[in-house]
């Protein structure tokens, strides 16, 4: 029995993980969301077209290690989040727990606040998800 | 109740059920996380239903949320979207710091009166609502006739 305990549990945040970057796909505009690692893999993605999962992983980790490290030159301390505003939408990145990124990719009719204001209020409760995903 | 009061009520009963849902502590994390997906899902979607209600009524040129000043929510037919943002932030700071000045309590809404145009920010939990018309609009009485 203690050896199945766990194993539910990993599965049943794994599932949250995934619930969490469908919500995220339910916001208007939103293309791909995706939970990024400390390497720059895609572990968890939701996206509703064919989309290169190792060039976002990798591109989100340069960006934000940029951001961060700029950041710190001017005396900003810690990166919460990364807004890259672009020709045809934004990407955005926030960091989550453990060098895991959480990674939003949008069109332009994508209303920045929504997103903005989803992904804020999504991360205090990734961060727990991730810390009990991380330990058992 | 006036319509726009029972709305702006209701939005606040979602807004603070929200609020709630983010202090619940529970061993189950994946409960709490799902409850308080469904509880923000459920006001937001209450606001962009208001805003579009209010888009639509006579006399109202546009109707927006913002978060942090980002727009949030938008009716059909908006004008100077990020400059109502703008206006927004800094409407309510100076305002915020005059209500702390004077002893007004939380900030509930600005109305801001030009020569032509009017709009009125109202606070809603953590979002504020904007609301533009021509000058010689009566907003009050615009609002609680949305048909």
């Amino acid at each position: 029995m203690s050896n199945i305990h766990p194993l539910d549990t990993r599965k049943s945040q794994s599932g949250e993980i995934d619930a969490i970057l469908r919500n995220l796909m339910g916001i208007q505009g939103v293309s791909a969301a995706a939970i990024v690692d400390n390497d720059g893999f895609v572990t968890h993605i939701q996206r509703d077209s064919e989309i290169n999962t190792d060039a976002i992983g990798a591109s989100v980790q340069v960006v934000f290690g940029a951001a961060a490290r700029a950041a710190q030159h001017v005396g900003h301390h810690a990166t919460n989040m990364v807004i890259c505003e672009n020709a045809e939408g934004f990407i955005l990145s926030t960091p989550v727990e453990a060098g895991f990124m959480l990674a939003l990719v949008t069109q332009r009719d994508a209303l920045l606040g929504r997103v903005r204001f989803e992904l804020k209020e999504t991360i205090p409760v990734l961060k727990k998800l991730f810390s009990h995903y991380l330990t058992h | 109740m006036p319509w726009f009061q029972a709305q702006m009520a209701e939005l606040q009963r979602l807004a603070e059920e929200y609020a709630l849902s983010q202090q619940q502590t529970a061993s189950n994390i994946v409960n709490v996380s799902e409850k308080m997906r469904l509880k923000r899902a459920e006001f937001i979607d209450a606001v962009q239903v208001l805003v579009d209600k209010i888009g639509k009524i006579k006399g109202i040129s546009a109707c927006a949320a913002y978060h942090d000043g980002l727009i949030l929510a938008q009716s059909a037919h908006p004008a100077a979207i990020d400059a109502f943002g703008a206006t927004l932030q800094e409407s309510a700071r100076a305002a915020q710091q005059g209500a702390a000045l004077l002893g007004l309590g939380e900030l509930e809404q600005i109305v801001i009166v030009g020569a032509k145009n009017k709009v009125a920010m109202l606070s809603i939990g953590p979002l504020m609502l904007c609301i533009s018309s021509p000058k010689q609009i009566n907003l009050a009485l615009a609002l609680n006739r949305p048909h």
